[in-house]
Parts: C-alpha cells; structure tokens; sequence
C-alpha cells in the first residue's frame, strides 16, 4: 500500500534526523549554568525566609551565596539532566555566620531544577512565621530555571 | 417521486468561496457531540481539578505544585505544567485527527468532491476549522483554569524560579503570557493529527498517535541526550514559559519554540495537502 | 457548441498494483442521450464514474464532460455534472434538510433555492427534518437524487440506482429516470441488469474485468441477440427434445426440463407437436430475454463464450 509506504518513509525519515542530530551542539545542562542560577535564587529565598521570621537586614548581598555544582562524583562529566547533582552554596546565614551547604539538586532537560537543603542549616519543611503560622519553608525546597542558552 | 422535473439550461455557476465551505465546515462541527462535549470539558473540567487538587497534597514533583496552596496564580502554571505532558496534545488531536478522517468514515469525501468545490478549498475550510476550534478549547481552558484559582485559592504573590516574588499585579499577565506560549505547539499538533489523519483515513489513529507520539517526544526530550536537537521535538515549546518566570526573563526559548512549531505546522499541512490533492477517493 | 460530447472518455486505463481496474476503455455519450454501462459487479464500472468526477485520476486516457477535463479545468470541469456514485452517502448527525443545504453551499449558484423543490421531487418532504441516521436505504437512495437535482445537471450519472430498493422503489426510480431524461437531460447510467438498461437506455456499453466488450445502441443489440429461450418439462421431456429437434430448435437438457431456443413460431408449433403427441406438458417459462441471455454471453466466461466478433480481451479480474 502506497499509504503504509508514505508513513513508514516519513517515520524514518524523522528517526534519521532526530538521530543525527543527536549529540550536536552544546548540551543545555551544564555546571556553570546551573552554579549561575542556584546561587542568586538561594539568596532570594533566603531572604524571603528571613522576612517571614521578621529578621530584617538580610538582603541578597549579605547573604551573599557563592554557588559549586557537581554530577555524579569525580568520574561523571559535569553535564546533563539528572538526579545526582551536588550543589556547596557558601553563605552567610541570618546570624552572620558562615556556612557551607550541601544541597541535592534535580536537574530536568528542560532547564529547570529542584533543590533541597540541609535542614540544620535552613530549618524544616514548614516554619512559624512572625505572626505565629505555620507556613512553608522557601528554602528548604523550592523548582527553578535557569537559561539554556547563555 | 411525483411532481416535475428542474428545467434545463443551467446558468453558469459561480463557484463558492472557501468562506461558505469553511462555515459548512464548521457547521458540521458544532453539531458532533464530542465538539461540544470538548467546549463545556474545557471549560468545566479545570473547574473540578482546581476544587481537587485544593484538597490534596501539593504534587510537589510538578513544577509549582508545590506552591498551589500558596498563590491562585500558582495554579494555572502547574496546571500548565501538567496539561502539556498529554492533555494539550490530546485536545488538538481530538478534533484535528477527525475532521478529514470522518469523511472516510462516514463515506461522504465522494459527496463532498462531486459538487462545485476544490480540494483546495475543502483542505483549507477543514484546517483552519481545526485552527480555530483548538484556540478557542485553549482559550477557554486557560480561562476557565485562572479564573477560577485566583477565585478558589487567591491572588497571592507568585513565587518565580530564581528565588524571587513576583507580585500580584505582574504575575497575571505572566499566567497568561505562559499559557499563549502553548499557542504555538498546540497549532504544531493540530498539524500533525491532520496529517495523520489524512494519511490513514482512520480517526482513531488521527487523535491516538499525536498523543502517543507527544509522549515518545517527552520521553525522549527528558533523557538529556538530544541537547540541541531537543529543540526540534514539538513538546520542547511546551516548556518554554519557564523563561518568562525568572528574574532575568529570557525568550530566546519562545522564540525558537515558535519557529520550531510553525516548521512542523508547515511541513505536516504541506505533505497533507499533498496527499490530499492526489489521493484516488475510492472508498464510500 | 453542439457536437462537443457530453461524455468523451478515450483509451482509459486504471491500476492498483497488479490488478488492472478499467483497461484501455472508450465510451462516448453524446447530449441528450441516455447512456447505461452494463457490467457484472467488478466489471470496472464504479472505477470508470469516478474517473469521471475526479474522485480517481486515471493512469492514461484522457477523459472530456462537455469538453473539460479535469486537469486542465480542475472542479469546473463538474460543472453541470451531477450524481452518486455507489450508494449516495450523507452526515448522518445533520437532517436530510441540513445535508442539502449545505451540498447546495458547496454548489454555489441559486442550487440553496432548489432544496424545497428537490425533496419534494423525491417525496423526502415529510421527513426531511429528520436525521438522516434514521433514513432507510431507499430514503437515502431518494436523497442521492435530490441532492444530484439541486445542481441543476446537464448530466446526471446514476451508478446502479435501483440497487438495494424494493420493488416499488425500483418502479419509481425508473418512472424518475425515465422523467428526467424526457427533459432533455443526458443521463448515463450503471447497472448490472440489462433488465433495467434495456427499458431505459438508448446506447449502452458492456464492459467485463475493465474492459469493455461491446458497446452500440440497444437496437443493434437486439440483432445480436439469441433467440428467445423457453424452459419446457414435461412427462417424456426425451420425446419433447426428438419433436424439438425435429421442428430445428436448439435443444439444451437441464436438470428440470428442456431449454428450447428459435423462433417463436417454431417453439409455438413444437407446443403443439407435444400436446398432440400424447405428452403432457407440465411447465413452460420464458428464461431471460434475449437480451440478457446477450449480456450473460458477454460477460461470463461461460462455454456459449461471446458471439464471434465480439471478442472480449481478458482483463485483470477483480
């Protein structure tokens, strides 16, 4: 059948070049693009945090988060979605001091991420806020995105 | 069959316009039952998923389920979210995959070809039909998804994706921006069930294999292999809202999601339309 | 203008694969005629009609209604054209009504203004509100008519319209056939029963496996034509074929009698030769016309084979 013909060429057709394109270019995910986002959006969260236990002071550039990002340990490139990131923020916490850390981040191909912190550092899921509720901890877990491009 | 017959000497016709055809086509539409079932699904349904997931759990493995207690305007992106994996595809195909497919099966092509008309004109009245139908099912879905989360859940700031609040005033013209981001892929899929459905003459697969092949395209996308070629998949533009959410907003995505749709738009309608053109109508 | 032809189909020939639909086929209706293709079901009819409309393209040949072709016209060269092609189809979730005005619509013109004296022709009035998921056959076989006889044709092609009615809707099929073509209008018609294209038509063309094995008008047909063949039993059907042979009759046994075949003079006599012989004569049928016996010469590749001069070049069978 002509018909049967017509469709089996253009799903090879498509299988053909999806193939050889496989692998060109750049990948979307890489350590550096993720260390750019994670940093500055720990910051913001951070401070959301702290504006909703009422500490006031904290800002981005006191926390000041300087962001290294790892997959899979010494023997796996840097690069591509996956489950086993590894991201050190270095920050200032809400009483000045200096901390190290370590979160677990999710990376997806879509350029999007979901990290989650120790909680002896950043406190539990959920938080009391200044005026006594319980509400969400921001950075205990949170998504992001970062740019694929740049 | 009494009476007399129509006098002779036929007057020199004037062919219709595509227009007529087009409002024959969408006539036909609005009377199948699942057209209609389709607008008030549309419009009903996120209604019902936005008073359910209100009393569940936040899906927090969905970006932004995890805020959809927090803000209304959570809700539509995480609905966003969701929708694109399978329901998006699903909506553009049931329509799109049965509008030429249902000539087969009703054996009515022969009907419809023997009378003054192109088939030309009936491919074009046919997919801008389609078009139309499937904007107008997105259009009210959206609609219908945000208005009734900012109703249920509130007009809370929006958390973006790179730590910050976006507050209330800016965040609903982000929704909505994020949900005409769809606009594109969802005309891409609405190409490809037509071209299906041309090909095979068999509705069934015409709606089916857009939504299987949407999932064989997320599955693959996911895996992180493609890199650039990623951005060939016709549910990568799916994806490209999350750029319009951080605090430094890039649209590079948008714009290559746009271009990469209208290529598969482009490509699927032209081998239909080919096909079409040159098909031997035997059945019926 | 006048001797352009309503039909001019030359050397048409059509394949699937390896099977060979219409081979090399030239039917020619002139105006105002009306023309039957006679042909066993397969015979290549259908395929022919929807070459005709552009539903098919052929492989070679070229093919003329009122001297467009299809590709040089495009749609317009069906303009005049109107007709069904198998059974007629309809949307059935629209009513009767729905589905004429919208095939009107796609008629253009003043066909939107015909729809009432359409179903009203065709005595579809009363029920033309209903869906036609709910018409019978025969209501939808009205319908196909009604929806021809809004283009107003000059030519209406009908393929094998009493098929699937009964016996009153055959009647009044042919009473509107018959109508119609007393207009003016040329009519060519498919059928598998020379029955019904003897009544009818004027010229037919006989077509077998795709090709086409005779074609002229009934007229010189009737010429071809065997003898007028009877069915004879009797209580010494031995004796009856001696007192046959005798008076120079064709004599074929079968398992019930005799079948007789000559003149009708000679098969009067024999009647009585029986009679006086002491036999007693217990049936006596007329078989299929002459005609028909012609037709089922043509088409089956039975032992009788066609008549010498009409030899039928074997086609890809369907």
């Amino acid at each position: 059948m002509t018909r049967t013909r017509t469709l089996a060429l253009a799903i090879g057709l498509a299988v053909a070049a999806s193939g050889a394109l496989t692998g060109c270019g750049q990948p979307d995910v890489t350590k550096d693009r993720l260390e750019r986002a994670i940093g500055p959006t720990f910051a913001g969260l951070y401070v959301h945090r702290a504006d909703l236990l009422g500490e006031h002071g904290i800002t981005v550039r006191s926390v000041g988060a300087v962001t290294a990002c790892d997959r899979g340990g010494p023997k796996v490139p840097d690069v591509g979605p996956g489950p086993d990131w590894i991201c050190m923020i270095h920050f200032t916490d809400d009483h000045g001091q200096p901390q190290d850390g370590k979160f677990e981040v999710q990376v997806r191909a879509d350029a999007t991420y979901i990290a989650g912190g120790p909680s002896k550092l950043i406190g539990q899921a959920t938080l009391t806020d200044s005026h006594g509720q319980d509400v969400p901890n921001p950075v205990f877990e949170w998504d992001g995105a970062f740019d694929p491009d740049h | 069959m009494t009476a007399a017959v129509p006098a002779v000497a036929p007057a020199a016709r004037r062919r219709p316009g595509t227009a007529t055809v087009l409002r024959w086509e969408a006539t036909k539409l609005a009377a199948q039952v699942r057209s209609r079932a389709l607008l008030i699904g549309a419009v009903v349904v996120p209604i019902a998923v936005v008073l359910i997931f209100n009393t569940q759990l936040p899906p927090k493995d969905t970006i932004y389920g995890r805020h959809i207690h927090t803000s209304g305007y959570a809700v539509p992106l995480f609905v966003l979210a969701f929708a694109h994996q399978w329901v998006l595809p699903l909506l553009a195909a049931l329509v799109a995959g049965d509008i030429f497919a249902n000539e087969d099966q009703h054996g009515t092509w022969k009907t419809i070809l023997t009378r003054s008309v192109s088939r030309t004109q009936i491919f074009w009245a046919k997919t801008l039909t389609a078009v139309g139908f499937n904007l107008l099912v997105l259009v009210l879905l959206a609609a219908s998804t945000i208005t009734t989360s900012l109703l249920v859940v509130g007009s809370q700031p929006l958390p973006g994706l790179s730590g910050q609040l976006i507050p209330a005033g800016h965040a609903l013209p982000l929704v909505i921006a994020s949900w005409a981001t769809a606009v594109a892929p969802v005309l891409g899929f609405t190409a490809l069930a037509i071209l299906l459905s041309v090909v095979t003459r068999n509705p069934t697969i015409g709606v089916a294999s857009p939504v299987v092949l949407g999932m064989i395209m997320q599955l693959v996308g996911s895996l992180g292999g493609l890199n650039k070629a990623r951005r060939l998949l016709l549910t990568t533009p799916f994806e490209t809202w999350h750029g319009l959410l951080t605090a430094h907003p890039f649209h590079a995505p948008v714009t290559t999601g746009v271009i990469v749709s209208a290529g598969w738009l482009v490509v699927c309608l032209a081998i239909a339309y080919l096909y079409l053109r040159r098909r031997d109508i035997t059945g019926g | 203008m006048s001797d352009v032809l309503a039909v001019n189909a030359v050397n048409l020939t059509k394949a699937y694969g390896s099977l060979t639909a219409v081979n090399n086929i030239t039917v020619q209706v002139a105006r105002g005629e009306v023309y039957g293709v006679l042909g066993p079901n397969g015979a290549g009819k259908t395929t022919f009609l929807r070459m005709l409309f552009g539903l098919i393209r052929p492989d070679s040949g070229t093919l003329e209604v009122f001297g467009r072709s299809w590709p040089r016209h495009g749609v317009n060269s069906l303009s005049g054209v109107a007709g069904f092609i198998e059974s007629p189809k309809f949307y059935p979730a629209l009513s009767g009504r729905r589905n004429l005005r919208l095939l009107a619509g796609l008629d253009g013109g003043d066909a939107a203004d015909r729809v009432d004296d359409v179903l009203d022709m065709v005595g579809l009035t009363a029920r033309q509100h209903d869906k036609v998921r709910g018409y019978s056959f025969g209501m939808r076989q009205r319908l196909g008519v009604a929806s021809a006889l809004l283009r107003n044709p000059r030519l209406l092609v009908l393929d094998e319209p009493a098929n699937g009615l009964d016996p009153a809707g055959i009647r009044d099929m042919r009473a509107l056939v018959r109508r119609l073509a007393d207009t003016g209008l040329t009519v060519l018609l498919s059928s598998h029963d020379m029955g019904e294209v003897e009544q009818i038509c004027d010229n037919v063309t006989i077509m077998k496996a795709g090709t086409v094995v005779h074609h002229g008008s009934i007229a010189a047909l009737r010429e071809l034509a065997p003898e007028q063949a009877h069915r004879i039993s009797t209580t010494d059907d031995d004796r009856a074929a001696e007192l046959a042979r005798a008076r120079g009759l064709e004599v074929t046994t079968a398992d019930d009698g005799l079948d007789v075949r000559g003149p009708q003079k000679d098969v009067d006599a024999l009647i009585a030769d029986i009679v006086d012989t002491g036999i007693a004569l217990r049936g006596l049928t007329r078989d299929e016309t002459p005609l028909e016996a012609l037709f089922f010469m043509l088409t089956e590749s039975a032992p009788a084979g066609p008549p010498a001069g009409l030899d039928a070049a074997t086609g890809g069978r369907r």
